[in-house]
């Protein structure tokens, strides 16, 4: 299997700040991986300068073998890295339909000469878009919402339409940032079979970030874990949680906690 | 009240209209606020003028026929909100803001102190070419215009950017790009604006195209509703109109906007129509909407009620 | 040379007075970061409130001087009230109260002209206009006064912020006004403080302006130019503020003295346009971030 993902050495210094340093780590294709660590590990950061958003200081990016830094954030959604955020960042004061159709814009090519005079090449393509938001809302059991203003839709369906969109532009990475924050143990729960379900079902590969654990060690095959912008352990949920360096960058001591 | 004296307001809403749709997709619809549109309906103006005035005028023009000073106006207008657009629309929030209303009063004062166009005194030998069909399908074309463009994936695109500019960046929007072809389609139709507006008071001057046209033009986008076709229609008819009819009270005309600019963002910032539209569609749209909203409070109340959530 | 000099003084002089009008802009925006441009038209009521104390009530200069500062001082508070503190509770986006700062400089420029007019009004002659000779150069009296008093002023609101109690509180609400909320600080105090301190300024400066140049209701035009001051030398910067206008001031007379006064208007849209281009936080302003 090979690695969709390949970072190597990356950092990203702020002024005197290292927020990210020499870490390197790989995505395989189609595996969910998970991003874990204290609160200002750098995992947010490592997000923003995968898509774009910031620029490295060193280090590599490599998406499907070609190298992405440098390119302007809907470059990289162009060749299909797509994000959800930490902080929901939904098209607020639009539906959930529009929130969707507008994410699906990139599956059409027609010009803006075309829409304005409307010809068959707008229509045609136009409908198929329709067609695709109203599926994507469909299968991901939002269909009763459609109509219903993003804002005043209950939290946890927000983040679940955050997901939505960010399949609409048919990523093959999807990143995660903390997409289980404020939900219950059901709803949490709900949330890993939907992400083991999208994987397969639109053939992804997964990053997320997360600080419940249940979820990580529930679905991450992999599981990359930092502190202080540095990687300290690497491997599976298991061997994560037997790592000393793990558990002394939660606990703070040396001591072993329950399990 | 005959006529033609109707038909005058008529028509200078129509001119004021096409500019404030133009800015309706700047401000409205991609969430960029301007002070500096007058200056472009100014370039538009100028352009215009001058390639229509008579040879044997003074200041001298080109003479060719209108339909060429339409063309000319607005795309003279585009061409230079490109070279703005390239430096400011980079800056963040109120520093493009503040980019506009720096552009939009050099622009007239290059105007005030270069002879060549007249100066400070202005241009007086403008043919009077604006006449009410004209306007009329004018403004019909650039209604439609703006709706097409609205209502496809580009508008969609610049909505977003309205929205939320780092997820649209993340949705695979080119931001920049459509903060500028925003910003060009507008400059196009306040040139255009402009052109008919010159040609329809027959002179122009300077002073006609300062801060304050700039920033009815941004009143009256906002007072009819941000995000709203028929709200940019209304609020330029009602706007244009009243102080007209209300000829008596013109000194007071200011006063009476300025205060409804502070009531309006204290007390209804949504504006006349609050981002719906007055068609079949729009309507539709709202009553949907509305009804999803209280269909999802009455599932989600019931199923809290059992303490689960979907 | 002695007319490089005599434009130096010319140019410091109206420098200054740009700072008095520059420094209300940047107070403004550093605390709640949008530019308030209902500032000019407070300064063109300064220049009329002088101009009536001066005339109509015949008061002594400093009294009428006081009066247009503390006349200026309350409008500029009640504009606030009006227009800024109903969009704080709504915690409105900045732009909102950017357009009603604007309908507030359209509503006050226009409610001169509809009540006392459009003309023109001259001051009465306050200073001789015999100027001060030191050696070669000539130095206007009034020129000199604006010079001093607006460097006291100056002088003063700097030490107010750097050793009052509440001076220090309006540099931290600078910084992040929640913060400064959920540590005790009576913020709408301060947003007054900062308002009145603005408007006070405002009326020194838009007396002097009435003095040397003449009153009429779109003064507040001019202080477009104050304002490109502030942006010049960093928004929310006081130190800025003062150092941008100087600059401003005196590159403005030069180029009305050696080259022509129709391109002195103009040379301060050439140095927005160039600070934007080239560092739109300014000299000494301060930059914000947007958290992903």
């Amino acid at each position: 299997m090979s690695a969709i993902l390949e970072i190597r050495n990356l950092t990203k210094k702020f002024g005197g700040l290292t927020a990210v340093g020499d870490v390197s780590f790989d995505v395989r294709e189609g595996g969910i991986v998970g991003l874990i660590g204290p609160n200002g590990a750098g995992k947010t950061t490592i997000f923003n300068l995968i898509t774009g958003v910031y620029m490295p200081t060193s280090g590599s990016i490599t998406f499907k073998g070609t190298s992405i830094v440098g390119l302007e954030p809907f470059r990289i959604a162009d060749m299909g890295i797509t994000r959800t955020f930490q902080n929901i960042r939904l098209f607020k004061n639009l539906t959930v339909f529009e929130n969707v159709l507008t994410a699906c814009h990139m599956n059409a090519s027609y010009s803006f000469a075309e829409a304005i005079l409307r010809l068959p090449s707008f229509r045609i393509q136009e409908r198929k878009l329709v067609e695709k938001a109203e599926n994507l809302l469909d299968i991901m059991g939002l269909k009763q919402y459609r109509d219903l203003v993003a804002n005043n839709l209950p939290y946890g369906l927000q983040r679940r339409l955050e997901i939505v969109r960010a399949l609409a532009l048919n990523p093959s990475l999807l990143l995660l940032d903390e997409p289980a924050a404020g939900m219950n143990p059901d709803e949490t729960e709900h949330l890993m079979q939907l992400i083991a379900r999208i994987r397969t079902e639109f053939k992804l590969s997964v990053l997320v970030i997360e600080h419940h654990m249940d979820l990580i060690m529930g679905i991450c095959e992999h599981i990359v874990v930092l502190n202080f912008g540095q990687k300290i352990a690497e491997g599976t949920a298991e061997e994560v949680s037997r790592s000393p360096q793990v558990i002394e960058a939660y606990l703070g001591t040396t001591e072993a906690a329950d399990a | 009240m005959d006529w033609t004296y109707i038909q005058g307001i008529l028509m200078l809403a129509g001119i004021n209209l096409i500019a404030v749709l133009g800015l309706s997709l700047l401000t409205g619809f991609t969430g960029l606020f301007s002070f500096g549109h007058a200056g472009f309906m100014a370039i538009g103006a100028y352009v215009g003028a001058w390639i229509s005035a008579s040879p044997n005028s003074t200041p001298a023009g080109l003479g060719l026929p209108f339909f060429l000073a339409i063309i000319g106006g607005g795309l003279a207008a585009g061409i230079v909100s490109y070279f703005i657009g390239r430096i400011s629309l980079n800056l963040k929030g109120d520093y493009f803001c503040i980019a506009t209303l720096g552009f939009g009063e050099a622009i007239r004062l290059i105007f005030n102190n270069v002879n060549l166009f007249g100066g400070a005194r202005g241009w007086p030998g403008v043919p009077a070419r604006s006449t009410f069909p004209v306007i009329l399908v004018a403004d019909v074309i650039a209604v439609l215009f703006l709706a097409n463009l609205v209502r496809s994936r580009h508008g969609r695109n610049m909505i977003a950017v309205r929205e939320e500019e780092l997820a649209a960046q993340i949705a695979g929007i080119n931001v920049f790009k459509y903060k500028m072809i925003s910003l060009i389609i507008s400059a196009i139709y306040a040139g255009v604006a402009g052109v008919f507006f010159a040609h329809y008071m027959t002179f122009i001057q300077p002073k006609m195209f300062s801060l304050t046209k700039s920033t009815e033009l941004t009143i009256i986008v906002i007072f009819g509703g941000l995000g709203s076709i028929s709200g940019s229609v209304l609020g330029a008819v009602v706007l244009t109109a009243l102080p007209e009819i209300l000829r008596a009270f013109e000194i007071w005309r200011l006063v009476f906007y300025g205060a409804a600019v502070i009531l309006i963002m204290v007390s209804r910032p949504k504006g006349l129509m609050g981002g719906m539209e007055l068609t079949p569609g729009g309507i539709r749209k709202a009553i949907a909407e509305r009804n999803a909203l209280r269909e999802a409070k009455k599932t989600l109340l019931a199923e809290s009620g059992n303490g689960q959530e979907d | 040379m002695v007319q490089f000099f005599q434009q130096l003084i010319n140019g410091l002089s109206i420098g200054s007075v740009y700072a008095l009008m520059a420094v209300g802009y940047s107070l403004v925006y550093s605390i709640m970061n949008f530019s308030n441009f209902a500032h000019g038209g407070v300064i063109m009521l300064g220049a009329y409130f002088g101009f009536f104390g001066l005339t109509l009530l015949k008061l002594p200069f400093a009294a009428a001087f006081l009066l247009a500062s503390i006349g200026t001082l309350l409008v500029a508070i009640l504009v606030e009230r009006i227009a800024y503190k109903p969009l704080r509770e709504r915690k409105a986006p900045f732009l909102y109260f950017i357009i009603s700062a604007m309908g507030a400089s359209i509503l006050l420029e226009n409610i001169v002209i509809a009540t006392i007019g459009p003309t023109f009004r001259t001051y009465p002659e306050v200073f001789p206009r015999v100027p001060i000779n030191i050696g070669p150069l000539a130095i206007g009296r009034l020129d000199l006064m604006m010079f001093i008093i607006s460097a006291v002023c100056l002088t003063l609101l700097i030490l107010f912020i750097d050793r009052t109690k509440i001076g220090k509180a309006i540099q931290a609400a600078s910084y992040n006004v929640k913060a400064c909320a959920l540590m005790g600080v009576n913020t709408d105090r301060i947003i007054l403080t900062v308002f009145g301190l603005g408007g006070f300024l405002a009326g020194v400066a838009g007396v002097f302006f009435g003095m040397k140049y003449t009153v009429y209701p779109q003064i507040g035009n001019i202080t477009t130019k104050s304002f490109i001051a502030a942006v010049f030398g960093g928004l929310g910067s006081l130190p800025g503020a003062v150092l941008g206008s100087v600059i401003l001031g005196t590159i403005e007379t030069f180029v009305a003295g050696y080259l022509s006064s129709q391109f002195r208007d103009l040379i301060a849209f050439v140095i927005l346009i160039a600070v934007l281009i080239l560092r739109p936080t300014g000299i000494m302003g301060k930059v914000t971030e947007d958290k992903a």
